[in-house]
């Protein structure tokens, strides 16, 4: 199987996970069994019960609503910017955008993790805002390779062609040097910032303080919570850092996919 | 650089103050601070006198002081402190993240290599540091249990300064993250590219040996991959440290940020900035000296 329809396949159960969260009646609260502690894996439990007694397999599944929609958020907002910023740089060149760049090279002075705890600190660590702040943070890369892109095509044959039709600035812009040049570099950024997402979500999440806390489930803090009792259930935190670590690698998976694929 | 700096002092500064409400509300103890941080923060004033007021006190090394988590302290010292220990990681990382690729990328048609490379360094920092540290303290304590050592000095001591956790958080900021695929990728990029350029290959035809020629013309695009890492490896050091018990500049921003010390945090954020933008210029100043072409057209 190659790397991308690895990739592929793992972003889409995910999505199923996170779609299906949906239909789940699990109370994070009243789901504590001190007497089925710490048990390894069975029928009943197949990936066992954390320290409280509480499954794993459910908690892993329901771990996934702590990224899926902040990343989505955050792809909104940096895809969003992007093109909006895109957009300018390509329509106004001059000015426009170097202020743009500007700007972008001082965003991207600050490191990305700082900035989003600041943000948090700031205006509330509720999953949208931190979601926000992830999509800001990575916005200067995906816009600077943007710029790249529409300064390679500005020249290209079809472009020109266009431009000698009458067809207005705006469209060859938003058409011809945003849709047909830059779609594969967006998506493959907007993956690359979903990765970045996941990792941010279970970073706050595995250091309290900042992003999901217990009881509600995420797969940092479940690592964090098993790892604070000396013994237990191995897979307690084996699987939501298994876990973790098979969804980063499938997410750029499947972003270097889109790169291979053009 | 000042440009950058003037620009990381208005985007930090300029999210404080758009937060709803006024930003005393904030902190935890502005009600008892607000006629002191009234007239001190100016926020009678426009904002644009608030905005040049900031920058003459940054351009002047005032960061102003520390309200909870050091209350009083100069944020300048403090951020100067916290982000040479922090640099004490960051710069051995990066050395050790492009060292690392360049031999991984000196041995071409190794795709498979590529992608275990790519997998293992996906692994985030924080899972990586923490599994590390894990490992250890499990294997110091059946050590100690079993009567085979003594208790290892750093063992459940997380305040004490340990060699064995910065070499971790050496390590673990220079392998993870993604950093060394990225690297690698470049590296392979460029050493490609040398190889296929003419000068390297009539060396080659001479049966001269190219590794000379090659490590010295790698070295002005190395140090512009160092300068693009930088920024990277100072942000996951904001995690492994905290995970590590470190006390350098990713764990203060961390306390300043959960105890809504805005100034510190600010400050930190600021010093952040100036650091990445001395880091470019001086791999800007580095390359140009290297490579006299740059000199001629500008980095």
């Amino acid at each position: 199987m190659s790397g991308a329809r690895l990739g592929a396949g793992v972003l889409g159960l995910l999505g199923l996970a996170w779609a299906a969260s949906a239909l789940s009646t699990y109370d994070v609260v009243a789901d504590v069994h001190p007497a089925l502690a710490s048990r390894g894996p069975s029928l009943s439990h197949l990936l066992g019960t954390d320290h409280l007694g509480r499954d794993v397999l459910c908690r892993l599944w329901l771990g996934v609503r702590a990224f899926v929609g902040p990343g989505l958020i955050a792809g909104a907002v940096a895809g969003g910017l992007s093109a909006l910023l895109g957009g300018l740089g390509a329509l106004r060149p001059g000015a426009l955008r170097a202020a743009v760049r500007a700007l972008l090279t001082v965003v991207a002075s600050v490191p990305r993790f700082a900035l989003v705890l600041l943000i948090a600190s700031i205006f509330g660590d509720e999953p949208a805002i931190l979601a926000a702040a992830a999509g800001l943070a990575y916005l200067p890369a995906l816009v600077e390779d943007i710029f790249a892109r529409v300064a390679e095509l500005e020249g290209a044959d079809f472009v020109e062609a266009a431009r000698a039709h009458g067809v207005p600035a705006f469209r060859v812009v938003a058409v011809h040097l945003l849709w047909v040049g830059c779609r594969h570099l967006i998506l493959r950024h907007l993956l690359q910032l979903f990765a970045f997402v996941v990792v941010l979500e279970a970073s706050l999440s595995f250091i309290g303080g900042f992003g999901v806390e217990e009881p509600t489930p995420s797969w940092g803090n479940m690592i964090a919570f098993e790892l604070s009792a000396r013994e237990g259930n191995l897979w307690a935190w084996l699987a939501p850092a298994l876990c973790i670590q098979l969804a980063v690698v499938g997410t750029l998976l499947a972003a270097e996919g889109v790169r291979d694929g053009g | 650089m000042a440009a950058t700096v003037a620009g990381a002092t208005v985007l930090l500064h300029g999210l404080f103050w758009l937060a709803p409400g006024d930003p005393i509300d904030l902190l935890p103890n502005g009600p008892e601070l607000r006629p002191v941080l009234e007239a001190e923060w100016g926020l009678d004033q426009p904002v644009g006198v608030r905005i040049l007021r900031t920058l003459g006190a940054v351009a002047q090394g005032d960061l102003g002081y520390s309200l909870i988590v050091k209350p009083g302290a100069d944020v300048a010292n403090l951020a100067a402190k916290a982000w040479g220990k922090t640099l004490t990681l960051a710069l051995p990382a990066l050395a050790l993240c492009v060292g690392l690729a360049l031999l991984l990328a000196w041995r071409q048609d190794r795709p498979r290599l590529a992608r275990l490379v790519m997998v293992s360094s996906a692994t985030p920092g924080f899972l990586l540091a923490a599994a590390l540290i894990t490992l250890l303290n499990e294997g110091a304590f059946a050590g100690m249990e079993a009567g085979h050592w003594d208790r290892p000095g750093w063992f459940a001591l997380p305040d004490q300064p340990s060699a064995l956790r910065t070499a971790l958080a050496i390590g673990v900021l220079g392998l993870s993250g993604g950093l060394l695929s990225e690297a690698r990728t470049e590296a392979a990029g460029l050493l490609e590219s040398l190889r296929g350029s003419a000068f390297i290959e009539a060396i080659a035809a001479r049966g001269g040996s190219t590794l000379g020629p090659l490590l010295h013309n790698l070295l002005p695009p190395l140090l512009g991959l160092l300068s693009g890492r930088l920024v990277l490896v100072l942000g996951g050091a904001l995690i492994v440290e905290k995970v590590l018990f470190i006390q350098g500049a990713g764990t203060l921003f961390w306390e300043a940020a959960m105890n809504r010390d805005h100034p510190l945090a600010i400050g930190l954020g600021i010093a952040a900035a100036a650091l990445v933008a001395s880091g470019q210029a001086l791999c800007s100043l580095g390359r140009a000296a290297l490579d006299p072409r740059l000199r001629r057209s500008g980095p």
